[in-house]
């Protein structure tokens, strides 16, 4: 062996952190697991893993010495975010090709958890802006696609302020669904645009489940099923969320 | 005319691309290639529309390209992958028949009549199978080139590895 080895219990644990920040910044089980097998890798060790989507199971085995470290780590869901898929990436050829330390990935995964996230008012806007892009894509006007661009922006403040409350998550979809097809329905009620309907429709398309439908399809066909199945159904009940917000506003618009 | 129509279509599903990139917090450097990629597979899925395929194999072609060409962009931007597919295939993502299908799903629950009850259900489950059947081929577009090009890439890291030690 060129290098001393680290101590396997601070290994662990570092292993179990990157992880977890992986599976719940929205990456795929088996990149999760190839990461951690490449950082392993690097660190000197061998290891064996199981991922589900809420908790994190290694053993890490050191090769001569017949020591072993196991140790559970639980994944708290924080929310889609790719610059901490893309930063863990870049960390992990690092570790493999520049024989990282333990205290360097540390220190990098701090410094990946304290990078700033796009301002608020950028991403409502932008995020509205995508709403007024399905609403021009399903064929609306330039009306209908204001309308869009100020329902998904109100649906997607909503979403932020349930979160920020620490709402159930699947309640603050439902809150974000209700508000954003409320006002496209109340545009609708007025007639104000030739086909209102278009914005209704596209006003709720924000918080299609996206990440979790693409990524179940993924871990179905790389054979990882139970993860797959556990995001398939994340996905419906998020959808089904959406159909009941938007079931809730058509009731009050109706009445 | 048409041409136009589709044009602007895809340069707006870029846009939609990029609302869902900065929902996601992505890197800034990626922004500007996912505009491109989500506004490259619309301009495939319409052009293929137009030229009278099915949405559902349109919606293939387009996540499939998105998938070959995010897998080039990972190396050039060096992020992963899936940085740059989901963001831009997210505007392909059927909602709007989805939502259709949940309209269904929903006035099925209060018809009477039963021909207006059987013509609701032929909507809904064609919408509801649409839905379905666009997501599975987005997913299956956007993982294909992933599980071809992974064999090559493992390969690579392999022989870098091997001149590492033998130089080391």
């Amino acid at each position: 062996m060129k290098r001393l080895k680290e101590d396997a219990q601070s290994a662990g644990n570092i292993l179990l952190e990157v992880g977890s920040l992986l599976m719940s910044s929205g990456a795929s089980t088996h990149r999760t697991r190839l990461t951690m097998e490449r950082i392993a890798k690097g660190l000197g060790y061998g290891i064996e893993l199981l991922i589900t989507q809420r908790a994190l199971m290694l053993t890490i085995i050191e090769k001569e010495q017949e020591h072993f470290f196991s140790r559970m780590k639980r994944i708290s869901p924080h929310g889609v975010n790719f610059r901490m898929v893309s930063g863990i990436s870049h960390l992990s050829w690092n570790v493999l090709e520049d024989n990282w330390t333990i205290a360097q990935i540390s220190d990098e995964l701090k410094r990946l958890k304290s990078l700033p996230h796009y301002p608020r008012l950028v991403v409502l806007s932008l995020v509205g802006l995508a709403g007024a892009a399905f609403c021009h894509i399903f064929g609306g006007g330039y009306i209908e696609m204001a309308v869009a661009f100020v329902a998904t922006f109100a649906g997607l403040f909503t979403r932020q302020e349930a979160h920020r409350l620490k709402f159930n998550p699947y309640l603050c979809v439902f809150f974000a669904a209700f508000v954003a097809s409320l006002i496209a329905g109340l545009a609708e009620h007025f007639k104000i645009g030739l086909q209102p309907d278009k914005a209704v429709a596209t006003s709720v398309l924000f918080l299609v489940p996206g990440v979790p439908l693409i990524n179940s399809v993924t871990d179905l066909m790389d054979g990882n099923i139970q993860n797959g199945m556990v995001r398939a159904m994340n996905g419906l009940m998020i959808a089904f969320s959406i159909a009941m917000g938007l079931f809730a506003a058509k009731m009050i618009l109706n009445f | 005319m048409i041409l136009l129509d589709i044009l602007s279509k895809s340069v707006w599903a870029g846009i939609a691309a990029i609302g869902f990139a900065i929902l996601f917090n992505v890197p800034r450097r990626v922004i500007f290639p996912i505009w491109a990629l989500g506004a490259i597979g619309g301009l495939i899925k319409f052009t293929a529309m137009y030229f009278g395929y099915g949405i559902v194999f349109a919606s293939f072609l387009g996540a499939t390209v998105i998938g070959i060409i995010s897998i080039k962009m990972a190396h050039m931007r060096k992020s992963p992958p899936l940085v740059f597919s989901i963001p831009s295939v997210i505007p392909m993502v059927p909602g709007f028949f989805a939502y259709n299908m949940m309209l269904g799903l929903i006035a099925l629950t209060s018809i009477e009549n039963t021909e207006a009850y059987l013509q609701t259900l032929i909507e809904t489950v064609n919408n509801g199978a649409k839905a379905m059947f666009i997501l599975i081929s987005l997913g299956i577009g956007v993982a294909l080139p992933m599980l071809i090009m992974r064999k090559e890439s493992i390969k690579k890291s392999k022989l870098a590895k091997a001149k590492k030690t033998v130089a080391g």
